[in-house]
């Protein structure tokens, strides 16, 4: 096989694996949990706009732990499910503004194609707003090297309350993000 | 013959206003001859200087400029008085950055050059424009067995037979012999170690598939660092792991296996990183000689050695104790003995990965994870280890409370300067807990006067804590050359672009540098803080400390960054506009006796 051929059966394949993690991330995940990782103060403080204080939201921003390491938990557990170095991101809309999300929680190799370093909120990408209109599995491939698939979060009465990222880079490099 | 002939070409060129002098070392020239805005005292002349006097095992410091009305080559020689041939001198040319912030030239980045140096005006590398001046950094290193005397040190500007410049330096060496010893450790932070790729393209670039980060050249090249910091009295840090807990391969050991069978795979990639570093013979060619590293960080971080995903269960404490187990059996087997590793948490809430706040904890719910760590590392170490392991934080809104809830659990503190301001018992009452205090800030960008670097070094001794954190010192952005960010971030710069496969120094970390030798000394001589922050600005120590705002009797987490600012900025007011000479004041008070 030539290799441009080779390498893109590899990313089949790497796609097809993200797949199969982001399904069934969507049946494992509990989307009420998910909405309750992120404290009532520290949302309502995200969006307020401090001119004197531009680190203010960043210094309030909180999180139920208990809940937090139960979810995070989860996403380990499915990121372990590839064959390779994968991370498993928990990205939530924000009710406040609409078109708006945040990712509420990261993993150990900090892959995403999507956070912006730092950022509390961001705009949500075109895929994210498919999955969370739609509920259907969208996989993105725009940074080089990363492939991410994304997958709905369901909540107990049925509603799309967030998504998972399953992310992971073709060519794993060791020193990416230890910083 | 060649040279010959360039000689008596340049004797034609040169004219009247050509000169060479000596100039101080905390008055930076400009490219046009004139001392850079920040360093201008009083007056506007031209600094010069004749005379200095030093100690022995220590540096003596000054800056030859030498400035040509118009474009032409030049030759520069130094010829150094010493029958002794004791003396040393090291000679860097120093590179004028382009600031941005306030589009002007700046010199710091230090070239170490052979001399005689020829060269010319202007200086082809550096693309200014009517430059007319150049500097160069002298050190002239005095051994621990320098006789005491005079000697002497001339630079020679080669003007050919007819047009020959010099400027005559006296040296006065005493008798007295900088402490090894400093009295404050001053450390420099750094991140991972991927910056070592980008900033040395030339080293990097014949390794493919990240085989740089396993060769000698790479290992070589992080001890050179070490090598560089220690040589000017200081210490470096570099935090092996990212916000997630990623741990980069030479930070830490390789494991294997999980839960009661995690345990280490190899010490192959540590070993020869830290190996050298933890017995001391990195050093062994420096003129402080072999010595091992005071700290180190450890990879200890929520995600190594034990996985997150076991967080509060048996398999957790299992996996942590056991490999912190081997890594003190590892360092007391290879008598590492000398150094306190440091564990130690980075990761912040809002960078999503963990949920509580390892470093500048604010919300006081996030001491229960500090206290099972501490709790973990105790199980984990034999208590009569000979090994120093130390339980790190680096604090601010939180801190006073953290000193007593956290007690017999953090034992390495780091603080923040301006939250530590107004706890002026705070020092004190660790130091009688047996733990260190340092506090932490940034390094001082170019466009502040040379002389400011020496502010937060003073400030720890006159505060009497242990030390001081640059946060981050190897970090000179995009473009130091030609767009500079002003150096906030770094204390020194790569030699790639030079041709070396070493960082360079700054004028900036020789400052401190010289300031360091002189607190040693002044220290050694029970010269009182009060003389000596008399001698500097004028001020008592107690003016040092700021007072405790309302704001501080309320939970911190409902505190916010305008009242830190407004507490700081009373001390800060008094310490600003420090004038050139203000350190010349307080070496004074080690000679003056003499």
């Amino acid at each position: 096989m030539a290799p441009l051929a080779a390498a893109a059966a590899r990313a089949q394949d790497r796609e097809a694996e993200l797949r199969r993690v982001a399904r069934v991330a969507t049946v494992m995940m509990d989307g009420d949990e998910c909405k309750r990782v992120v404290t009532p103060r520290a949302l309502a403080a995200m969006f307020a706009e401090n001119p004197k204080d531009k680190w203010a939201a960043s210094d309030d921003y909180n999180v139920d732990a208990p809940t937090f390491i139960r979810v995070k938990k989860t996403l380990i557990r499915l990121s372990r499910l590839a064959p390779f170095p994968c991370d498993v991101n928990l990205w939530l809309p924000l009710a406040a503004k609409p078109g708006k999300v945040h990712i509420a929680i990261r993993n150990a190799n900090e892959l995403s194609q999507f956070w912006t370093w730092g950022a509390l909120h961001q705009d949500a990408h075109p895929a994210m707003k498919t999955v969370l209109e739609t509920g259907g599995i969208q996989a993105v491939s725009e940074k080089p090297g990363l492939t991410s698939v994304l997958a709905p979060v369901y909540d107990s009465l049925g509603a799309v309350v967030g998504l998972v990222e399953v992310v992971a880079r073709s060519k794993p490099d060791t020193h990416e993000n230890v910083r | 013959m060649v040279r010959l002939l360039w000689l008596t070409a340049l004797a034609a060129t040169l004219v009247r206003g050509d000169e060479v002098a000596w100039w101080p070392e905390n008055v930076r020239p400009d490219p046009f001859g004139e001392a850079v805005r920040a360093d201008q005292g009083a007056s506007r002349d031209r600094p010069k200087v004749t005379a200095l006097t030093g100690s022995r095992a220590g540096y003596l410091s000054a800056q030859v400029v030498i400035r040509l009305d118009r474009p032409q080559p030049y030759h520069l020689e130094f010829r150094l008085e010493d029958k002794t041939g004791k003396l040393q001198l090291d000679v860097f040319r120093e590179w004028f950055h382009f600031s941005e912030w306030d589009k002007s030239y700046y010199p710091d980045a230090l070239i170490p050059i052979q001399h005689p140096y020829d060269s010319s005006i202007p200086e082809s590398d550096n693309k200014i424009a009517k430059q007319t001046t150049q500097a160069f950094w002298v050190d002239i290193w005095a051994p621990a067995d320098t006789e005491p005397g005079e000697y002497s040190v001339r630079a020679i500007l080669r003007n050919g037979s007819r047009g020959r410049r010099e400027a005559r330096l006296r040296l006065r060496i005493t008798d007295l012999v900088t402490p090894p010893e400093d009295a404050v450790t001053i450390d420099h932070n750094s991140y991972g170690s991927s910056f070592l790729a980008d900033q040395y393209p030339r080293l990097a670039s014949p390794y493919e598939d990240g085989a740089f980060f396993q060769s000698d050249d790479f290992f070589r090249l992080i001890h050179s660092y070490h090598r560089l910091f220690y040589e000017h009295r200081g210490t470096f840090h570099q935090l092996g792991y990212g916000h997630g807990g990623k741990v980069g391969p030479e930070f830490a050991p390789a494991l294997e296996g999980s839960g009661a069978n995690r345990h280490v795979a190899s010490w192959d990639m540590y070993d020869r990183h830290y190996g050298p570093l933890l017995d001391g013979s990195a050093f062994k060619e420096t003129r402080r000689g072999a010595r091992p590293i005071p700290f180190v960080y450890l990879p200890v971080n929520p995600e190594w050695p034990a996985s997150f995903v076991n967080w509060g269960e048996p398999g957790y404490d299992a996996e942590f104790t056991r490999v912190l187990g081997e890594m003190e059996s590892h360092f007391r087997k290879n008598n590492w003995v000398n150094t306190r590793f440091e564990m130690f948490f980075n990761h912040k809430k809002r960078y999503k990965a963990f949920p509580w706040d390892g470093d500048e904890v604010r919300f006081p719910d996030d001491n229960a994870f500090f206290k099972k760590y501490g709790q973990l590392l105790k199980e984990s170490i034999p208590p009569d280890s000979p090994v120093k392991f130390v339980f790190r934080a680096d604090v601010s809104w939180a801190m006073e409370r953290q000193f007593e809830e956290l007690k017999n659990t953090v034992t390495m503190w780091v603080a923040s300067g301006s939250m530590l301001s107004w706890m002026k018992d705070a020092p004190k009452l660790l130091r009688d807990r047996g733990e260190f205090l340092w506090h932490y800030s940034g390094p001082p960008p170019v466009t502040q006067s040379a002389v400011s670097i020496t502010k937060q070094i003073l400030r720890t001794w006159i505060w009497r804590v242990n030390g001081y954190v640059h946060w981050l010192t190897v970090n000179p952005g995009p473009d130091p050359w030609f767009h500079f960010d002003g150096g906030g971030t770094t204390l020194v710069y790569s030699g790639d672009r030079f041709g070396l496969r070493d960082p360079i120094p700054s004028i900036r970390l020789k400052c401190q540098r010289n300031a360091l030798q002189d607190l040693a000394l002044l220290q050694s001589l029970r010269v009182s803080r009060a003389e000596v922050s008399t001698a500097f600005n004028g001020t008592q120590p107690d003016e040092w400390w700021s007072q405790e705002p309302e704001r501080a009797h309320r939970p911190p987490y409902e505190w916010t960054n305008p009242d830190l600012e407004a507490v700081s900025r009373v001390v800060d007011a008094r310490l600003e506009n420090i004038d050139p000479a203000a350190w010349n004041r307080v070496r004074e008070l080690i000679y003056q006796k003499k």
